[in-house]
């Protein structure tokens, strides 16, 4: 139903800019070629999904209570070598294994937001995962994702359909919706034939584009019109020929590898302005590990990830700004099994050139028993849709945020001024 | 294609006249869209729907023959698959010999690293048979020098037999790279050498190289065709060679095989449906621990066998499987406040034996020790790390409330459902004591009464009095005939064979016959056939395939033999849906909008052009199948209509049409459409058409 209706839309507004399929290719081509990124605002979005032990990520290692709820995971305070917290400003302080967001947090880079989340009660992960993204937590209605209706509020006079893009083999959530948008799983195969080509590859294209281009069925009319457009000017880009900068040792894996390839992207000046990156494997119910462990790992390859990618970035990173969420955080108290069951809020991080960083933002509720939400979670005193929201109006420069996060009422909350 | 239209525009007319009663027409006409009879389905398109719904996609020939059977017969026989004969899928099934095996089994014959580990630590005993000794011995090798090689911090070099990740960094260097290119050439040399003994010969030297050249020799072929290695060897042989470079991995190969075997070449396709549905309904992953072992029982004895039974029984054989109680950690569950809970040690067993690394029958031998050590899951890449986490104290083993959340929200009620966190936890305290006999050894359902939380549990308002095991079983059956699970699993039902919308009558009517037949899967498919909005045009390919029901629906299509069913499966992988690899208990969406992009959209044109131009290892098309006994069209406009019949049922789009007409006729004008067929069937199963189903 969502599909269709957002198939519906996006084919009106091709039928007011003309159906030519080649005249349109062509501006952008030209468009992508001069003068799309200089100066241009980009936004990156990364997703922790299976909900991230915010607590063990950025511990509070101030506060007495943690350790007595967490008498076997707890992350022990700093200043005891490598199996103790980084300290940051003297309360929180960083998991071990996320030692290279350090330097970034000490260049006043990174930002830290607390006890953020989103105001919905449910611990469903798929609940959670689905109101983060459509940005409207408790209405399951939305048929669309935040981050698309933010890049559809503003319009811009030639849209890149590298505009906004999401690295994985399916679009995400976030980026459903009227705005063209675009899953790619792997730059150096987004083609028709693959990593093949020749002749008969090259006419197999030219068939299928104009198959899709020309075919009645909506829904994949649509996606296949992106889907080349995208192909073509991606090698007309050629982003292969960007490799890391020196010094941006990526992990293996898949999201590290997905961070790599938006760094090629945003390098080959495509006219990125937002993309989305997730990361699975966070739901630790069971030995989720302290200072080394199922989460510890999974954090190192997060972190480095991430620092991998900054580095990469260069003085692109003076016009970005990344943004990470979860769809809730865990427990206060450790499990029966070594582990944490679905709790509620979390950590944000921020990260970016315009960003005031090296300062942990939002109102720290505390782990005693009157603060904790419902008697066991970590409280959210910051809604994620003002952390979000901050992005979108300082970073991209948003004007219509009630379009985005309809329902919120930005007027009743503290902006955090992490921009 | 012309020549067809008019024939079946009379008979739409003909059947809409004369049957409408039949099949209740009143009703339709109420539903919003519905057209009247003029828009009623025609016999061809009833075909078509019911085998694009109720099978993997229509074989060649399979449209004519429901078609002279009818739908309504056709459909009653799938119901009963027991009576329909299957011995061509089981020949093709025979080779795999995990599919008949229990996960103890298993973990014996395909031994996971921490039983290599416990016995290079000296805490296990080699078993005597001599090819798996063979199999032993080869692992063992293998993991004495990948921790040589990390002690000596060379994780990378040679000696990980495990295949290499999906990113390379950046500094494996030239010389490394030529080492790996002179032992591949070396590989291929001496593989070439063995494939040309007899079959016996060529494993029993095998078996006999010493396990550092054999390793670089089977290392040096994995990526490109074993096939001259394994030609003739018996089942068990080839397991057993396979089993020599990556255990586990027959293991899921095998499953993998099976899962895309079987919806390929099953004759019972409703049965096999139903368990793809289920399967996914009851979603476990593959990659967390031990379930690896346990999901070919878990499909075999729990999915299959109920996919056509009772929706309580089913639910209760899921929630007692080792699968299930292990992915939603309901096997570690302990009652606060039963025995093992409050801290009263047992004088016999001890709960942490479910850690799995001790004691049982089987090829090992019993130790103590081991079982008493803090280390619960020893060299579980999913569990790495985390023996660090108790060392300090004996923390208090309790609650886990994964499975009973999950069980309401993703298997019964729906999240919707009306439950809340405190029904959560004491459903949780109800199915504490439900466990595994040694997890990691395969794994057996016990009742353990002493994690069981003792005293009266209030769930939805029920009281459960304390009865032990039977408190789980209760509460299975109140929430399997509760109305919102009939709403739930009928709407789930309807999104998987009607559409994306379905009408809410249709899930209303479902779910009256779901509750008065207590759950009966059959009547409640039959309750669907039978209703008018199954048939309205609507509904008529308005299902976006998935990645695995456009892969198997392409093989079907063309009449394909899969010799390696395990390429699909990678296919898959890259299409974003690996079989067994959902991670979350969500399971797979069946909706449009979550396989609808650019990514899979490339992803399939690519897939469609390899397996129609014949460019697919281990799967062949043969044209005379699509061909159907056709003879080999003159021209191209001929070949064209020819493939656009077997494959897409003759319902081609002119714009389809014509478009493939044009590179025909491009690429060549002098040729006849014969060795283009490869390049139209591409085309054609990567066109918008076949992307529905």
């Amino acid at each position: 139903m969502s599909i269709t209706r957002r198939i519906f839309f996006r084919n009106s507004a091709m039928a007011v800019i003309g159906t030519s399929l080649i005249p349109r290719f062509l501006t952008q081509a030209a468009f992508a070629s001069d003068s799309i990124t200089s100066g241009k605002k980009r936004l990156v979005v990364l997703f922790q999904r299976g909900a991230a032990d915010g607590l063990n990520i950025v511990v509070p290692h101030g506060e007495p209570l943690y350790y007595r709820m967490r008498p076997t995971i707890g992350i022990p305070q700093p200043n005891r070598g490598r199996a103790s917290a980084i300290d940051l400003e003297g309360y929180f302080g960083l998991h071990p294994a996320m030692a290279s967001f350090k330097p970034l947090w000490d260049s006043k880079q990174l930002a830290i937001v607390h006890a953020a989340g989103s105001p919905d009660n449910t611990r469903s992960h798929f609940d959670a995962q689905d109101y983060m993204e459509s940005g409207t937590p408790g209405v399951k209605s939305t048929t669309d994702g935040w981050l698309n209706r933010a890049i559809a509020a503003e319009k811009v006079a030639k849209e890149s359909p590298f505009r906004a893009i999401a690295l994985g083999s399916s679009l995400p959530r976030a980026l459903s919706g009227q705005a063209p948008a675009i899953a790619i799983s792997d730059i150096n195969d987004f083609r028709v034939g693959g990593k093949s080509s020749g002749p008969a590859v090259s006419s197999a294209s030219t068939s299928f584009e104009s198959m899709y281009a020309e075919s009645v069925d909506s829904v994949l009319h649509g996606t296949g019109r992106e889907t080349f457009d995208a192909v073509k000017m991606l090698k007309a880009a050629d982003p292969a020929k960007y490799s890391p900068a020196a010094g941006a040792n990526y992990p293996r894996g898949r999201f590290a590898g997905s961070l790599r390839q938006v760094a090629q992207l945003l390098k080959a000046d495509l006219g990125v302005e937002v993309a989305f990156v997730d990361i699975g494997g966070w739901d630790h119910h069971v030995n989720e590990g302290n200072t080394e462990g199922q989460l510890a790992n999974l954090l190192r390859d997060f972190s480095q990830s991430i620092s991998s990618f900054w580095t990469d970035l260069g003085d692109l990173g003076e016009d970005t700004v990344l943004v990470t969420m979860s769809e809730f955080g865990r427990t206060a108290r450790e499990n029966g099994s070594r582990g944490t069951d679905h709790g509620h809020a979390n950590v944000m991080f921020v990260l970016g050139g315009p960003v005031k960083g090296g300062k942990v933002y939002g109102k720290w509720p505390g782990l005693d028993d009157r603060h904790l939400y419902e008697g066991r979670d970590l409280e959210v005193t910051t809604d994620f849709r003002s952390v979000l929201g901050e992005c979108l109006t300082k970073h991209l420069g948003a004007q219509k945020l009630q379009s985005v996060f309809p329902g919120f009422d930005f007027s009743h909350q503290d902006t955090l001024r992490f921009l | 294609m012309f020549f067809r239209r008019k024939p079946i525009l009379t008979l739409a007319v003909l059947l809409a006249v004369s049957l409408p009663l039949t099949i209740g027409f009143a009703a339709v006409s109420k539903h919003k869209g519905a057209k009247g009879a003029a828009a009623q389905m025609d016999e061809r398109q009833r075909a078509s729907h019911v085998l694009n719904r109720f099978t993997f996609g229509p074989q060649p020939g399979d449209l004519e023959k429901v078609t002279a059977m009818g739908v309504d017969k056709w459909f009653e026989q799938q119901l009963n698959p027991g009576k329909i004969d299957d011995s061509l899928l089981e020949s093709r099934l025979q080779p795999l010999r995990t599919l008949k095996m229990d996960a103890r089994e298993m973990v014996e014959e395909f031994p996971p690293n921490q039983v290599i580990k416990a016995i290079a630590d000296g805490k296990m005993a080699m078993p005597t048979d001599s090819s798996k000794r063979a199999i032993y011995e080869a692992r063992l090798e293998a993991y004495r020098d990948k921790r040589d090689n990390k002690a000596a911090g060379n994780d990378k070099a040679a000696g990980t037999d495990a295949p290499p990740k999906d990113q390379e960094t950046a500094s494996d260097s030239p010389a490394m790279r030529e080492d790996i290119r002179r032992q591949r050439a070396e590989a291929r040399t001496e593989a070439a050498r063995l494939a040309a003994l007899s079959p016996n010969d060529k494993f029993n030297a095998i078996l006999k190289m010493d396990p550092e050249s054999r390793r670089v020799m089977l290392r040096g072929i994995r990526d490109e065709d074993p096939q001259q290695l394994l030609n003739g060897l018996s089942p068990e042989q080839r397991e057993t060679l396979l089993a020599l470079v990556n255990p586990t991995q027959v293991v899921t190969n095998e499953l993998v095989s099976s899962k895309i075997l079987r919806s390929a070449y099953s004759e019972r396709q409703l049965e096999e449906v139903m368990t793809d549905f289920w399967f996914n309904h009851f979603n476990v992953f593959i990659g967390k621990g031990p379930d690896r072992y346990m999901i070919t029982s878990y499909e075999r004895d729990v999915i299959r066998k109920h996919a056509l039974g009772r929706f309580s029984d089913l639910l209760l054989a899921t929630a007692k499987s080792p699968a299930m109680l292990f992915y939603l950690d309901n096997f570690q569950s302990v009652g606060p406040n039963s025995q093992v809970g409050s801290g009263q040690r047992p004088q016999i067993r001890n709960p942490r034996r479910m850690d799995g690394m001790n004691g049982g029958p089987g090829i090992f031998r019993r130790n103590r020790r081991v079982g008493r050590a803090r280390r619960p899951y020893p060299n579980d890449p999913n569990m790495a790390g985390a023996a660090n986490a108790g060392q300090k104290q004996r923390p208090k083993r309790g609650l886990n409330e994964n499975y009973a959340r999950e069980v309401m929200e993703l298997h019964t009620l729906g999240v919707d459902g009306g439950y809340t966190q405190r029904d959560v936890t004491e459903l949780a305290k109800v199915f504490t004591g439900w466990t595994l006999r040694e997890p990691r050894r395969g794994g057996d359902y016990e009742f353990n009464e002493r994690m069981h939380e003792p005293g009266q549990k209030n769930v939805l308002g029920q009281k459960i009095k304390e009865d032990g095991e039977n408190e789980g079983k209760k509460m299975l059956e109140f929430l399997a005939r509760n109305p919102a699970t009939a709403h739930f699993i009928s709407k789930k039902l309807a999104l998987r064979f009607v559409s994306d919308d379905p009408p809410q009558s249709l899930v209303d009517r479902m779910a009256e016959t779901f509750l008065h037949s207590k759950g009966d899967i059959k009547e409640v498919l039959r309750t669907m056939f039978r209703s008018p909005e199954f048939w309205i045009p609507e509904t008529y390919r308005a299902k976006v395939k998935t990645p695995f029901e456009f892969v198997v629906s392409a093989v079907r299509a063309t009449g394909a033999d899969v010799t390696e069913p395990a390429q699909l499966g990678r296919s898959l992988q890259k299409m974003g849906m690996p079989l067994y690899g959902m991670q979350p208990p969500t399971g797979y969406s069946s909706k449009a909008e979550a396989w609808v992009n650019s990514s899979a959209l490339l992803n399939r044109m690519n897939f469609a052009l390899s397996l129609a131009g014949g460019k697919m290892r281990g799967v062949s098309v043969n044209p005379a199948k699509v061909l159907q006994g056709a003879q080999p069209p003159q021209d191209a406009a001929a070949g064209i209509d020819l493939l656009a019949r077997s494959l897409l049922g003759g319902e081609i789009s002119k714009q389809t049409r014509d478009t493939v007409l044009q590179q025909l006729q491009d690429q060549d004008r002098s040729t006849t459409a014969t060795p283009q067929l490869g390049t139209v069937a591409g085309l054609l199963l990567g066109s918008p058409e076949f992307q529905r189903r």
